[in-house]
């Protein structure tokens, strides 16, 4: 409000004023459009769910048939109430921080996928990491050189984005865990059990980015300032890492945001094969056994990850591109 | 997904370890001795015992609860906190006597109050408990006594005592009890009487239990007193079996269940290693078959089904000969199993494809499929995923190739979800259901299979009421000498009129270091038996 108030006020200041207001007003857009993306996720997730064949208290049951089980869930869990009154209880509790009770886990949800988000943000990290270090190490080693070693990067690309990650995890764990010893498979001994989940998930990644990467560095190398540059005398490797590079990189920025985004299906398997926890055993069994709670919770945080991204995308964009800052 | 699993596993697991494994030698953990690490595949959903469905959970659960009766291998009961009992002649009123030497480890005495508690708590409907499903029949717990509980039915009922054995009647504190909802969490207020406490859990990965120095009170079958030998015991969960496999064979586990085949080889008659396996008196993996609709309406079609493979080949097959093809979906360690079924069924295509031509399925299409009227020869297997595991809808598939090849006839693999299943369920609408049970009284499995007012049974018209009739004598019937030659005439039906077509004993396998002593398997559950007599050192 004040901000508002203080734009109608004519001062020397106003070019600076108003630009910061813009900004101010694309970010409250930037996170009522965010909201709204949840808002919307979570919504279809709850329908999807609830059209699913199915009754919940059935499932709840399980197996089991006694007298009054079905009906004595259903109160217990308020599943007696109509769907709409159900959803609408849901968000109305969203912003009180409560998401509710896990059918299968009967503990609350907050504190499940709260206690799991950290080892998956661990590994999503340090997998992207791996992604972000080998993709650059490849691209600018090799993009515009002689043609056997693109050739070689382009097959050693394609062998990393085309094996399965399930395969992967367990060739690295059966050498470099099982055989040689190097790397426990216990999650809680720190640094060395992340590093074969790590490189499980960020190698895929490395092979897409490194290839997006040297044919926009390779695209690059063409443009004429680069010619200026090379006049001035500058060395190969430094010319690549300090002017090509940072013209090069937007589409993979953009690239590596949906990506990181989509870890999550990736870690599924990943923390399957190494035994870890995190979100992505935690979302299997929910969404298999109908735990609408948990899957609900793990919708609105991949919506919310995707939002933070995309917009932490576009400010990275921002700030190497000058052109999108002259509108 | 299975592709490369499958490919990762056949090439590279026994290159890899016949090659690295002995390197792993020098890194092995368990040389303390006071502690034991295994690798297991499930992670228990809800570590309540009252509340748990998981079979695997109740391997871990056994560690902190305790029964008031034990079942012994022979099919016997022996005492465990109930030190005797008695049966009233009409069999409604049961009379435990405890033991009175008993603490909960928060410290509380168990008494006929607590257990009463425990009861009472079960058999509410307003609990939601699974375990409700073998108190059907309880009407009241009185304690004339503090030492002595008196348990009355509402009609006799010959699995009770099997009920009172299993880990799901299982006593937790009276303060624990008051928890409710959150008691599936595995925190250290989840409190039994068991040789082990909860130390630490962190989901996804592992939970931790320390010895219980107080306890003296093991069951009856045990040859071991006092405290247990282990300080701790550590259960990781690795879902995935070359994992598991990787884990003890480089030392990082010292013990694993769920050995697959490919790995049996490893472990078995491998130096430094032994394996085990099971007893199987759980159900056995089997198809039922609703007899009241579709092409399965005709007595002819299921038999052909029945016999139209040859099972012992299939599942030799898929198994690598490391289970055995069932006769009975009653296992066949159990003492109520009918052994004069063994070789009475199975593996006649010719008789097969004669009821079938006799049923009218003359016609052929396409794809090689028997039709009638235009219609394919079609049984739908509606198998729900969360239940499909060691390589059983490979199995299906095996006989799905099979039969299509012998008979032509379309068995139709579907893998659905449990809510599809549930909906089926509740609708009668199911075709065939593979399944298998948690290990039940013999009389109650055949109860929850095949009776009329249980889950698969409940919702279909048309029942075989003279099968039902039976089943509810069986129950009713406590003299167990009486009851057995019944309950094998249950089993004959069934398989004869081809109501079930039992596939595979499905058991344990374990495997662990050779360091690891008194490794075992529990009566009542067909399963690894909890860590109290377990000691590891050379």
């Amino acid at each position: 409000m004040s901000a508002a108030t203080a734009a109608v006020e004519p001062t020397a200041a106003t070019g600076t004023r108003a630009s910061a207001i813009v900004a101010l007003r694309q970010a409250a857009a930037r996170v009522a459009t965010g909201i709204g993306v949840m808002w919307a996720a979570a919504t279809t997730a709850y329908v999807v769910l609830h059209t699913m064949p199915g009754k919940i208290e059935d499932i709840l049951v399980g197996d089991q048939t006694y007298p009054g089980a079905q009906e004595a869930v259903a109160a217990e869990w308020g599943l007696d109430r109509p769907p709409v009154v159900q959803y609408l209880d849901y968000l109305w509790r969203l912003p009180h921080g409560d998401l509710g009770t896990s059918y299968a886990m009967r503990q609350p949800v907050a504190s499940v996928v709260g206690d799991q988000l950290w080892p998956t943000v661990q590994l999503t990290l340090a997998a992207a990491g791996v992604a972000v270090g080998l993709a650059l190490a490849v691209a600018v080693g090799t993009a515009g050189r002689a043609r056997p070693l693109r050739a070689l990067a382009s097959v050693a690309e394609l062998v990393a984005t085309s094996t399965p990650v399930y395969w992967l995890g367990i060739l690295l764990l059966m050498v470099f865990s099982f055989g040689l010893g190097w790397f426990p498979l216990t999650a809680d001994s720190g640094a060395a059990s992340l590093v074969l989940p790590a490189v499980t998930l960020g190698l895929p990644m490395a092979g897409l980015l490194s290839q997006v990467l040297r044919e926009s560095l390779e695209a690059t190398l063409e443009q004429p300032f680069i010619t200026t540059v090379r006049a001035r005398g500058v060395g190969e490797t430094l010319m690549r890492l300090r002017h090509a590079l940072k013209h090069a990189m937007a589409p993979v920025i953009n690239l590596g945001g949906w990506m990181i985004g989509s870890l999550l299906g990736g870690a599924v398997i990943t923390e399957t094969v190494f035994g870890r926890p995190g979100l992505g055993a935690v979302t299997l069994t929910a969404v298999t056994n109908k735990d609408v709670p948990v899957v609900l919770a793990v919708v609105l945080l991949a919506a919310f990850a995707y939002v933070v991204i995309s917009t932490l995308v576009d400010i990275v964009n921002l700030l190497i591109d000058p052109r999108l800052r002259t509108r | 997904m299975r592709d490369p699993r499958r490919l990762a596993a056949v090439v590279i697991a026994p290159l890899l370890l016949a090659g690295c494994g002995p390197s792993g030698a020098g890194s092995r953990t368990s040389a303390s001795g006071t502690s034991l690490t295994w690798g297991v595949t499930t992670e228990p959903q809800c570590f309540d015992p009252h509340r748990s469905t998981q079979q695997n959970a109740f391997i871990i659960i056994r560690n902190y609860v305790d029964s008031l009766i034990s079942k012994k291998p022979d099919g016997t009961f022996a005492p465990w906190l109930a030190t005797r009992w008695k049966i009233s002649k009409g069999g409604t009123v049961y009379t435990f006597r405890l033991r009175d030497d008993v603490t909960f480890s928060d410290g509380t005495r168990f008494d006929a109050k607590a257990a009463k508690a425990n009861l009472d708590y079960v058999a509410d409907p307003a609990n939601a408990a699974d375990a409700a499903s073998l108190l059907v029949n309880y009407q009241r717990g009185t304690t004339p006594d503090p030492h002595t509980l008196r348990v009355e039915l509402k009609k006799p009922d010959s699995s009770l005592l099997e009920s009172f054995s299993s880990v799901k009647l299982g006593f937790l504190s009276p303060a624990a009890l008051k928890k409710g909802d959150t008691l599936c969490d595995a925190s250290p207020s989840l409190v039994g009487t068991g040789p082990f406490t909860i130390d630490g859990y962190t989901r996804g990965q592992s939970v931790r239990f320390r010895k219980n120095p107080r306890y003296d009170w093991p069951p009856g079958y045990s040859e071991h007193r006092g405290p247990a030998y282990l300080n701790t015991v550590t259960y990781r969960f690795l879902p995935e079996y070359s994992t598991r496999a990787g884990a003890l064979s480089s030392g990082q586990v010292d013990a694993i269940e769920g050995v697959q085949p490919l790995d049996v080889p490893l472990f078995e008659d491998a130096k430094g290693f032994q394996y085990r396996t099971g007893p199987s008196r759980q159900t056995s993996f089997t198809l039922n078959v609703n007899y009241t609709r579709g092409p399965g309406a005709d007595i002819r079609v299921r038999r052909a089904l029945r016999d139209g493979a040859d099972l012992d080949a299939v599942v030799k097959a898929v198994y690598r000969g490391t289970v055995s093809r069932a006769w009975s979906n009653i296992g066949p360690d159990n003492s109520d199993y009918d052994a004069s079924l063994k070789g009475s069924w199975g593996n006649d295509p010719e008789k097969a494809n004669r009821l079938l031509d006799e049923a009218g399925w003359t016609g052929r299409d396409s794809d090689g499929y028997r039709t009638k009227r235009g219609k394919r020869l079609t049984l739908e297997v509606g198998y729900p995923q969360p239940y499909v595991r060691d390589n059983r809808d490979v199995l299906i598939e095996a006989l799905q190739a099979e039969l299509r090849q012998n008979i032509g006839l379309d068995l139709d693999l579907k893998i659905n979800t449990a809510g599809e299943f549930t909906d089926q369920k509740a609708h009668g609408t199911w075709t065939v259901y593979p399944n298998t049970l948690n290990p039940l009284d013999a009389g109650m499995e055949l109860r929850q299979v095949l009776g009329s007012t249980e889950f698969l049974y409940g919702n279909v018209r048309g029942y075989d009421r003279k099968l039902d009739g039976m089943i509810h004598r069986a129950l009713a019937t406590t003299d167990l000498d009486k009851r057995r030659p019944l309950l094998a005439r249950i089993q004959r039906r069934a398989v004869d009129r081809a109501y079930i077509v039992p596939l595979f004993a499905p058991h344990y396998q374990i495997a662990a270091t050779d360091k690891v002593h008194g490794l075992g398997f529990e009566t009542q559950l067909d399963s690894p038996a909890n860590n109290y007599a377990i000691r590891v050192g050379r």
